[in-house]
């Protein structure tokens, strides 16, 4: 017999008693929502690491980034609407290639006001860039920001690649004496921009 | 009287200073966890439907399993299942020396460590690289996790920066954590960019979508598994969620119950292999179907890994990591070493003072001290109970059946305050160690009642 079936098998044997599956409506019904959810994610990705910042009216988010990161050689974007952008990632075969990024920017999807998490749902080819830039620019419409969790899965897909990454301000470690350590191995910087 | 865990947590409590940095460092990460767990009103609730939706997935494993295995299946991954530890270390080697892989990364899996899986590929000759800092620091020290979740929280600074200045060529003296982590982070993305295939083990694994969710805030598991094509990923088979709907319940309370972060930096959702790329699965048992049928422990298998229970025992934080014999530490893995082979990890049950904090701070409800006191009713069954107790117990039982034995002790009794010291804390008297015993009063509360003295 295959492992499958004796796994399978041990299981039905051991099951015992069937616990039935919870409701979950009423405990979303009653979680944390915020009067100002635009303004408790400010406070919140200050508190996870990163920035958020509101794009004004007349300012062009190129003109914004090329102010924000004047030092940024090799910025990374396959977005249209991103001219400051020197490569495009989808020209890149070999994600290793993709090591040296200053700076990646990139469209989010959902933003959390509980937590700062914004969602990802890959639409490059290789999503290494996500990770692998040193600094990333995140572009979050600002009615898309919901108030927690249990609403933000109502909300996301993995889309075609079957990849997507909720990311919360920067990669961060504190294994060293529990200091914490900005950019272990992911952007060491992340600043949301709400359009 | 001594077990295993008593002697080592002595050995751990000789070096003072480290022994007193090591709790206070714990406390601060407990003390966080219960900032970030009061800034959400419905925590409580929000526990109950941790532990409702384990109870419910743990006692549907069979359909929830097979729905999974089609959903990945269909999203183009390849799905194994292991019986045990053997059986998931031949699947992972032979799916590398399929692809020739020599150079291989992983981020921090406890499964792995559960079953041994970097020795095993060493020994067939696969570089194995661990990822997560606190992970790489251990493996280049040949060293264990001591806690789950900050497995290097017993190094110093100095011992890292050491390390690293042989093994990565940093400044010599530079004991800097930011310094050191990215020398790390530069020694490690070589190693990413080089690797021919990358390891995850999971932190939930979803039936409704058959897709691996991965949360680290260092984002090493994705570095991995964006770089080589090859990708592996394992979970005991407990870690699976009937829906991405369930998740919103349990990420909301693993990193405040493990570091006190509204949220790990990255929780990502692993579906489909990448494009050109291939996508392994590997589904463990290694004893958890066991412990399915026993319905005192069931609740063991609801445990998201968080560690919580660690960092606010108060034997864990004074005796370290190293102190178990089992390879998980703390509360839960005095649980699950007793699951795992009781006349191995017995040891480990006195390292409890049935404060029961880890029952209240468990964010899915795993009655760990109550399970505890379980096991320690078993110690006699099993031949293990301490003979120095089981006598004093006799002579308890004896005294407290016949009163005026009882109370000829008690009018006795304070005679000991005037005892020499070496006479009172000496070998003998394991109540005696590290503390002051209490002292008799002179008179005991029957006879204060007794003359009307208590109101």
């Amino acid at each position: 017999m295959s492992s499958r079936e004796d796994i399978l098998q041990s299981i039905r044997r051991a099951t015992h008693v069937k616990y039935e599956r919870p409701d979950l409506k009423p405990l979303e019904d009653m979680a944390l929502t915020y009067p100002g959810k635009v303004e408790q994610f400010y406070l919140i990705m200050k508190q996870v690491g990163g920035e958020a910042v509101l794009l004004e009216k007349e300012e062009d988010v190129n003109d914004f980034i090329k102010k924000a990161y004047p030092e940024a050689k090799r910025i990374a974007s396959n977005l249209k609407s991103i001219t400051c952008a020197t490569f495009n990632p989808d020209d890149v075969e070999d994600p290793a290639e993709l090591n040296g990024t200053d700076l990646a920017v990139i469209d989010g999807k959902i933003g959390v006001a509980e937590n700062g998490a914004v969602w990802i749902e890959q639409d490059v080819k290789q999503r290494a860039i996500y990770f692998i830039a040193e600094k990333l620019v995140i572009l979050l419409d600002k009615n898309k920001i919901v108030n927690n969790m249990h609403e933000a899965y109502k909300l996301i897909d993995t889309g075609g690649y079957g990849f997507g990454t909720f990311i919360s301000g920067p990669s961060k470690t504190a294994d060293i004496e529990q200091a914490l350590v900005m950019g272990a191995h992911g952007a060491r910087d992340v600043m949301v921009v709400l359009i | 009287m001594s077990t295993k865990h008593s002697k080592a947590a002595a050995e751990f409590l000789k070096n003072k200073k480290q022994a007193a940095w090591h709790d206070e460092t714990l406390w601060l990460v407990r003390a966080k966890r219960d900032r970030l767990s009061k800034e959400v009103p419905e925590w409580e609730e929000l526990r109950d439907m941790a532990c409702a939706t384990k109870l419910y997935s743990n006692s549907h494993l069979d359909e929830l399993l097979v729905e999974f295995e089609n959903n990945a299946r269909a999203n183009g991954a390849h799905v194994y299942w292991a019986k045990d530890a053997d059986e998931y270390c031949n699947i992972v080697y032979n799916i590398l020396n399929q692809h020739g892989v020599k150079h291989f990364i992983k981020s921090k899996s406890m499964l792995a460590e559960e079953c041994e899986l970097n020795p095993f590929l060493e020994n067939k000759g696969i570089e194995v690289v661990e990822s997560d800092l606190g992970e790489r620091i251990l493996q280049l020290m040949h060293l264990k996790p001591s806690h789950i979740v900050l497995p290097a929280i017993h190094i110093k600074r100095e011992q890292v920066g050491e390390l690293f200045e042989k093994e990565m060529g940093t400044e010599k003296g530079n004991f800097d954590p930011t310094y050191l982590t990215h020398a790390a982070r530069k020694s490690l993305r070589q190693k990413f960019i080089h690797a021919e295939a990358a390891m995850t083990g999971a932190n939930f694994a979803v039936a409704s979508t058959g897709e691996i969710v991965v949360c680290t805030n260092e984002g090493n598991a994705d570095m991995g598994t964006s770089q080589p094509k090859l990708q592996i990923a394992a979970f005991g088979m407990e870690k699976i969620v009937p829906d991405r709907e369930s998740l919103g319940v349990f990420t909301r309370l693993l990193a405040r119950s493990a570091t006190g972060q509204p949220i790990t930096t990255y929780t990502s959702h692993y579906r489909k292999p990448r494009e050109g790329g291939e996508f392994h699965i590997i589904i463990v048992d290694n004893g958890r179907s066991k412990i399915l049928a026993d319905q005192k422990h069931i609740r063991t298998l609801n445990c998201i890994r968080c560690g919580a229970c660690m960092n606010t025992c108060p034997v864990y934080r004074r005796s370290g990591g190293y102190s178990y014999t089992y390879f998980i530490p703390g509360p839960i893995g005095i649980n699950l070493g007793m699951l795992k082979a009781p006349l191995h990890y017995h040891d480990n049950v006195s390292a409890c003072s049935l404060c029961y904090s880890c029952s209240f701070v468990c964010p899915a409800k795993v009655d760990l001290a109550e399970q505890i006191y379980l096991w320690r009713q078993d110690l006699d069954k099993l031949g293990k109970a301490d003979r120095m107790k089981k006598v004093m117990s006799g002579g308890m039982k004896y005294m407290m059946n016949r009163p005026s034995v009882f109370n000829m002790a008690l009018k006795w009794a304070p005679l000991a305050n005037g005892m020499p010291r070496f006479l009172i804390y000496n070998g003998l008297n394991d109540w005696g160690k590290g503390r002051e015993m209490p002292k008799f009063s002179k008179e005991s509360f029957n006879e204060m009642w007794k003359k009307g003295k208590v109101k």
